[in-house]
């Protein structure tokens, strides 16, 4: 399997006056394709900066990331914008679409700025808007749409690039049980269907329905269990000590 | 013929206008006019107005009411000029012959002015010159110079409004800067959420910038239409209130350009300072974290 992710002896700290925070201490993993990591945590644990790392939007204070084969830990602003561009899928808790622009205007968005033609990126967020079954919604705004369907819409800008890895943070956050459950069963195809996907969560389900989960405590990993949906045993992964049923 | 029954001020004279019974012979006051050939005058429309006076109307002018007069009959009757020297003025206009004029006033043959066509501005220079240099007790100017002499006051009632209008568009431009800083500021999680998905700097200041050029020109162009709106309504109701063609407020091209013109750059000038504070805040804390 390729690695997608490699993350080496991650740390990140943050200054608060004099005192130095530690948000990460010494984090290793690797996320191979087509891979669906959920990581949870309490809230403070590092989770997000974590994924922000992962995200190319912060720079470590020491340690290495590796994302399809490239070092990204320090890439200048305008080299991780790129990166973000073409590499990287962005799921928001809340959604940020941009309210005066269609669904498909949204999901063409990043195809634009990746220089890809009207007609060609037009068919693409058509092609997507359908994969997440909003193929009839096109123009509708994002006010006319629901969150479950908002969410879709990100999802699909998100995909429009074709990036090596899917990002999420909290994408059932916004979302009642209904709408959480069928973005949970969106994840799953799409992860089926070969994307490699990191879904930070508080949601129990959408953890769950991840191949593998990632436990953070106190900026380190405290857990990582492959688990297998077919009978729900959970199988210890590198740094798990004890093997966890679930 | 109608024969009007009422009084009315003319100028420094009391003019009586009476009824003249059609038989009765009017006294003429010019020489060379038949007796019963009724001299012409022109009369203004405000007083046509007050007056009810139409164009051959018989009246009779005289030094007072009650007075004896010539009747004459309107051949005329004028628009007032716009100037704004006579807005404020209350009282009629009424042309009459000069010996008739004479005679009502009780003067002499006396002139206080008079005006001389030139053909060329050459020819104006040397007449005045000439004038003088000859004439005692005459002073010669070019009407240009008369006119600018008199509009001195407007000049300076420009200057104000120039300056009024100065300092309004310095406090819209304050004004424009902080709306859009407010108005971008509230689109910052947009803002990070477009550099997430990998949108340049490049691209979001200058979609920003295109909005505000873009809202600055509909907005000038609204504000254009509604000074239109008022200048129009402004005209309407002094043009009533002073009887006057006058127009008060005129909205020229000139203007419509410049406001355009510089509410255009004023957009493009705020909303590139908003978004590049923006593009500057990491994503991270544009989410607030």
């Amino acid at each position: 399997m390729t690695a997608i992710v490699e993350v080496r002896d991650l740390a990140r700290e943050y200054r608060m006056g004099d005192e130095r925070v530690p948000a990460l201490r010494g984090v290793t993993f690797t996320v191979h394709q087509p891979e669906y990591v959920a990581i949870v945590g309490p809230s403070g644990c590092g989770k997000s900066t974590l994924l922000n790392l992962l995200g190319v939007i912060d720079r470590p204070t020491s340690g290495t990331v590796s994302i399809a084969g490239e070092r990204v830990d320090q890439l200048d602003d305008a080299r991780a914008t790129e990166f973000r561009l073409r590499r990287i899928g962005f799921v928001f808790q809340r959604f940020y679409l941009l309210q005066a622009l269609s669904a498909r205007e949204n999901v063409e968005l990043p195809l634009a700025e990746a220089g890809m033609s009207t007609r060609e990126r037009r068919a693409r967020a058509l092609e997507l808007l359908e994969y997440v079954g909003l193929g009839r919604r096109e123009r509708h705004r994002p006010s006319q749409l629901s969150g479950g369907e908002q969410q879709r819409v990100a999802i699909a800008r998100a995909l429009a690039n074709r990036p090596a890895l899917l990002l999420a943070d909290e994408p059932t956050g916004e979302l009642d049980a209904r709408t959480g459950a069928e973005m949970i069963a969106l994840f799953e195809r799409l992860n089926r269907d070969g994307t490699t996907i990191v879904v930070v969560t508080h949601d129990e389900d959408l953890a769950r329905a991840a191949k593998r989960v990632i436990h953070m405590r106190d900026g380190t990993i405290v857990d990582d269990v492959r688990v297998d949906p077919a009978d729900r045993r959970v199988e210890p992964v590198g740094l798990a000590p004890e093997p966890h049923e679930r | 013929m109608r024969v009007n029954h009422r009084f009315v001020c003319l100028l420094l004279l009391a003019v009586a206008v009476r009824g003249a019974p059609a038989q009765q012979t009017p006294r003429s006051i010019a020489r060379g006019v038949p007796q019963d050939a009724p001299r012409s005058i022109t009369i203004d429309s405000r007083l046509a107005a007050d007056a009810s006076l139409h164009v051959g109307d018989r009246v009779v002018v005289a030094a007072g009411t009650g007075e004896p007069g010539d009747t004459v009959v309107i051949a005329a009757i004028t628009q007032r000029r716009a100037d704004p020297a006579e807005i404020a003025r209350g009282e009629y206009r009424v042309r009459l012959h000069l010996g008739q004029l004479q005679s009502l006033l009780g003067y002499g043959d006396r002139v206080d002015r008079f005006a001389i066509a030139t053909p060329s501005a050459g020819a104006t220079a040397d007449a005045v010159a000439r004038i003088n240099a000859s004439a005692f007790g005459f002073q010669a100017h070019r009407s240009a110079d008369v006119a600018v002499e008199t509009s001195k006051t407007f000049a300076v009632v420009s200057r104000f409004h120039r300056a009024i209008g100065t300092i309004t568009i310095v406090a819209s431009a304050i004004f424009l800067l902080c709306i859009m800083l407010l108005k971008v500021d509230e689109r910052r999680r947009d803002v990070a959420a477009l550099r997430l998905i990998g949108c340049t700097e490049r691209t979001i200041v200058g979609s920003v910038v295109l909005e505000a050029a873009a809202i600055a020109v509909l907005g000038s162009l609204f504000g254009v239409v509604v000074g239109g709106t008022a200048s129009f309504l402004v005209n309407r109701h002094y043009q009533a209130v002073y009887r006057t063609p006058l127009r008060f407020s005129i909205v020229t091209g000139d203007i419509v350009l410049l406001a355009v013109a510089l509410a255009l750059v004023l957009g493009i000038v705020a909303g590139w300072l908003a978004a590049r504070r923006l593009v500057r805040t990491p994503p991270l804390a544009l989410f607030g974290r």
